[in-house]
C-alpha cells in the first residue's frame, strides 16, 4: 500500500503534522499505537481524507541506501505500507519512542542515533525540582533528517517529544512540539 | 510490549493512563458498569489473589475490543475480562441465552419453519411473549430466517461448477449466511468464480462460537472450535485456503480461540483470509483483475465493525471498495453501533445498546449515504432497525459493480 507519507505516532506532533500534509494535497497515513489521538484532531484528519491505522503498530523498516522505503506493522503483517517520506512522532520514554537501558539509551524501532549522556550519573538530579538531563535526550538530526550510524536517511523526519532537546517538562513543550511538525512539513513540502 | 512482561494478557503494563475508559461504549451509558479499567486489569489483580472478587458488573461488556484498540500499551483488556467470565462466573447461561447463542442448533430448526417462524416473530403478541417469557426485548426487530440455506442453495446450484476452476478456496460461510442471509453467500460464490477461483464448502463446518463464549457457554464452544481447526487443517492440507466473510467469526477464529478457548490454531492461523484483505492483495499483486460495470455509481459510508477494527483490516475494505470507479465513499466516524452480537437482544440492554448506536445513527443520519457499508451481520440488523439506511456487505458490493461475465474472461 503506497502513501506520499506516513506518520508513525499519532499524538501532538504526529496530528499536527499529518492534518497539515493532508490538506496540502499529500496522501498520508498515520499509524497510531492505542488511541494517543485526540478526537478533534483524528477528525480534522479523517476529514481532510487521510487513513488512520489506529492500534496498529510498526515493527520494522525496510531501507535502502540512505532512505526508508517502507514499514511493516504488527497487524497487516505481509502487506507493507511504502511512502516517499515518514515522519516519527512516537514520543519519548512513556510513550517508548526513546527507551532508557541500565547502560544505554536507544531508539528501539529504527536504531536511530540517540543524543544522550555516556555517564550514567549524569542523567538525573537527585533534587525533585531541578530540571532533569534524561528529559531531553533524544534522537539526532542533521536538516531535519534522522541519523543512523552517523548517516543521514534523508526522507525520515523526526517530530515532538522524540526530538533531543525537546522535553515535556518545558513549559513551552506544546509550542516546540507543534514547531519540530511545523518543521518536518516545510522539509516534507520543499522535497 | 516489554520482554521483561510475564503476566497473563500483559495485563502487568496498564498505566492506569484511561484512554480504555474514553473509548468505552458501555461505561458511557451504563453506570452499572465499571469500566474496562476496573473491570479488566485492576479487577485481575483482586481475582488473582481470590475469584471472590469476581463482579458480576463484568456481564456488561460487550467484548468489542475498543479498549485493547485504545491502549497504548498492549494490555488485552476484553480478553482478561472475558477471560474472568469464563473462569469465575457464578450465572448459568438462561434458556434465552443459550437460545440466542445456538445459532447452529437454532438456525435448522427455524430455517425448516422459516415463512411460519418470521411471521410469527412479527407479530406483536408473539414478541410480547418473548419479552415475558424469555426477555428478548420486544422493541427489536428480530432477524428473519431464510427458507433454503445457503449450504442447500450451493450443493443444489453451484456445487457442480467448482471443480472447473484452477484455483481453489474453501468458504467459512457462517451461521449469519447459511441460515439468515444466504444471498451473501451467493453473491460470494458469484465474485470468487468471477474470479477465476473454485469455492468448496469446509466438510464439516461448525459455528466459529463467538455467541456461546459472550453467553458463558464454553464447553460447547470449546468442542466446536476443536472441530473448526480440525476440519480447516484438511482443507489446508487438500492446498486449499480458508475465506471467511464475517469479522466477528474471523477475530474469533484467529484470536480467540488460543486466547480464551485455549483451542491452538496455529497449524491454521496463517491460512485464514477475511476475504477483503483476500481480495485486495490478490488485485493489487495483479493476480486478481477486476473489469467494472460501466456507469455504475453509489454514495456509501463505511461503518467499521468494532472487531474490524481490532483485526485492524478496515484499511483492506475502503482500499478495495475505492478500487470501484463510481463509488463515493465516506468513512463514518469510529463507534460501536451497540448490539455487539446477542447482547442487545436481551430486554435488560435494549436501552443501553440504542444509547451506545445514538453517535453512530446520527453521524448516518447526517452523511445521509444510499446506504452503509459493513462486513459485520449483527451491525447490519441494528443499523437497519435503528436508521432505515439499507446496509450492504463489501462482497454484495463487489458483485453488484464487477461485470461478472468481463471479469470472469479477464481471469481466465
Amino acid at each position: 500500500m503506497k502513501f506520499d507519507v506516513i506518520i508513525i505516532g499519532g499524538g501532538l506532533a504526529g496530528m499536527t503534522a499529518a492534518t497539515a500534509l493532508q490538506e496540502a494535497g499529500l496522501k498520508c497515513a498515520v499509524i497510531a499505537e492505542g488511541l494517543s489521538l485526540h478526537n478533534a484532531s483524528r477528525r480534522e484528519f479523517s476529514t481532510a481524507g487521510g487513513t488512520l491505522l489506529t492500534g496498529d503498530r510498526v515493527t520494522e523498516g525496510q531501507f535502502e541506501d540512505n532512505r526508508l522505503l517502507s514499514v511493516r506493522t504488527e497487524k497487516l503483517e505481509d502487506v507493507l505500507l511504502e511512502a516517499d517520506s515518514f515522519i516519527l512522532a512516537t514520543g519519548k520514554f512513556f510513550s517508548k519512542g526513546i527507551v532508557a537501558d541500565m547502560d544505554k539509551v536507544y531508539e528501539p524501532l529504527f536504531g536511530l542515533d540517540v543524543e544522550y549522556e555516556e555517564d550514567r550519573s549524569k542523567w538525573f538530579d537527585p533534587s525533585f525540582t531541578a530540571p532533569q538531563k534524561f528529559l531531553e535526550f533524544g534522537v539526532r538530526t542533521k536538516d531535519g533528517c534522522a541519523l543512523k550510524d552517523g548517516k543521514p536517511i534523508v526522507n525520515l523526519f523526526p517530530a515532538g517529544e522524540i526530538l533531543s532537546g525537546i522535553s515535556s517538562a518545558q513549559s513551552d513543550a506544546t509550542e516546540q512540539i507543534k514547531k519540530s511538525a511545523q518543521d518536518a512539513v516545510t522539509a516534507i513540502r520543499r522535497k | 510490549m516489554q520482554e521483561t512482561n510475564i503476566s497473563a494478557k500483559n495485563f502487568e503494563q496498564c498505566q492506569k493512563c484511561s484512554l480504555c475508559e474514553t473509548v468505552c461504549p458501555v461505561m458511557a451509558n451504563n453506570p452499572k458498569y465499571g469500566g474496562p479499567k476496573r473491570s479488566g486489569p485492576d479487577g485481575e489483580r483482586y481475582r488473582l489473589k481470590n475469584g471472590i472478587f469476581f463482579d458480576d458488573s463484568l456481564k456488561y461488556c460487550l467484548n468489542c475490543k475498543r479498549c485493547e484498540v485504545a491502549c497504548p500499551s498492549g494490555v488485552k483488556i476484553a480478553d482478561l475480562i472475558q477471560q474472568a467470565r469464563i473462569d469465575f462466573g457464578r450465572q448459568s447461561p438462561k434458556l434465552r441465552d443459550v437460545m440466542l447463542a445456538s445459532t447452529d442448533q437454532m438456525g435448522p430448526l427455524a430455517s425448516s419453519f422459516a415463512p411460519l417462524v418470521n411471521f410469527s416473530l412479527g407479530l406483536g403478541a408473539v414478541k410480547g411473549i418473548m419479552d415475558f417469557t424469555l426477555g428478548v426485548d420486544r422493541r427489536r426487530t428480530l432477524p428473519k430466517y431464510a427458507s433454503e440455506t445457503f449450504v442447500h442453495w450451493f450443493k443444489k446450484n453451484a456445487a457442480g461448477a467448482q471443480d472447473a476452476f484452477k484455483k481453489q478456496i474453501s468458504y467459512f460461510h457462517g451461521c449469519y449466511a447459511n441460515y439468515n442471509y444466504p444471498q451473501l453467500g451467493k453473491d460470494f460464490v458469484a465474485v470468487m468464480n468471477a474470479f477465476g477461483i473454485g469455492v468448496q464448502l469446509i466438510n464439516n463446518e461448525r459455528c466459529c462460537g463467538v455467541a456461546k463464549i459472550a453467553n458463558g457457554m464454553i464447553p460447547a464452544a470449546t468442542r466446536d472450535a476443536r472441530i473448526n481447526v480440525d476440519a480447516f487443517a484438511k482443507e489446508v492440507k487438500e492446498g486449499r485456503e480458508i475465506v471467511t466473510v464475517s469479522t466477528t467469526c474471523t477475530m474469533t477464529l484467529l484470536e480467540e480461540y488460543p486466547e480464551l478457548l485455549k483451542v491452538d490454531n496455529s497449524v491454521v492461523r496463517e491460512h485464514i483470509h477475511l476475504v477483503e484483505k483476500f481480495l485486495y492483495k490478490g488485485i493489487v499483486s495483479g493476480e486478481l483483475k477486476p473489469v467494472w460495470k460501466e456507469g455504475w455509481k453509489a454514495r456509501a459510508a463505511y461503518h467499521c465493525p468494532c472487531h474490524q477494527e481490532r483485526l485492524g483490516w478496515g484499511i483492506f475494505t475502503t482500499e478495495l471498495l475505492r478500487m470501484i470507479p463510481g463509488m463515493e465513499l465516506t468513512e463514518l466516524e469510529s463507534n460501536c453501533c451497540g448490539i455487539a452480537g446477542t447482547y442487545g437482544f436481551k430486554k435488560e440492554n435494549f436501552k443501553v445498546s440504542q444509547l451506545i448506536g445514538r453517535p453512530l445513527f446520527d453521524n448516518i443520519a447526517e452523511v445521509k449515504p444510499e446506504f452503509v457499508v459493513c462486513e459485520c451481520e449483527t451491525c447490519k440488523w441494528q443499523i437497519e432497525m435503528s436508521t432505515g439506511v439499507p446496509v450492504k456487505n463489501p462482497v454484495s458490493i463487489l458483485a453488484e459493480a464487477l461485470d461478472l461475465k468481463k471479469t470472469a474472461s479477464a481471469n481466465l
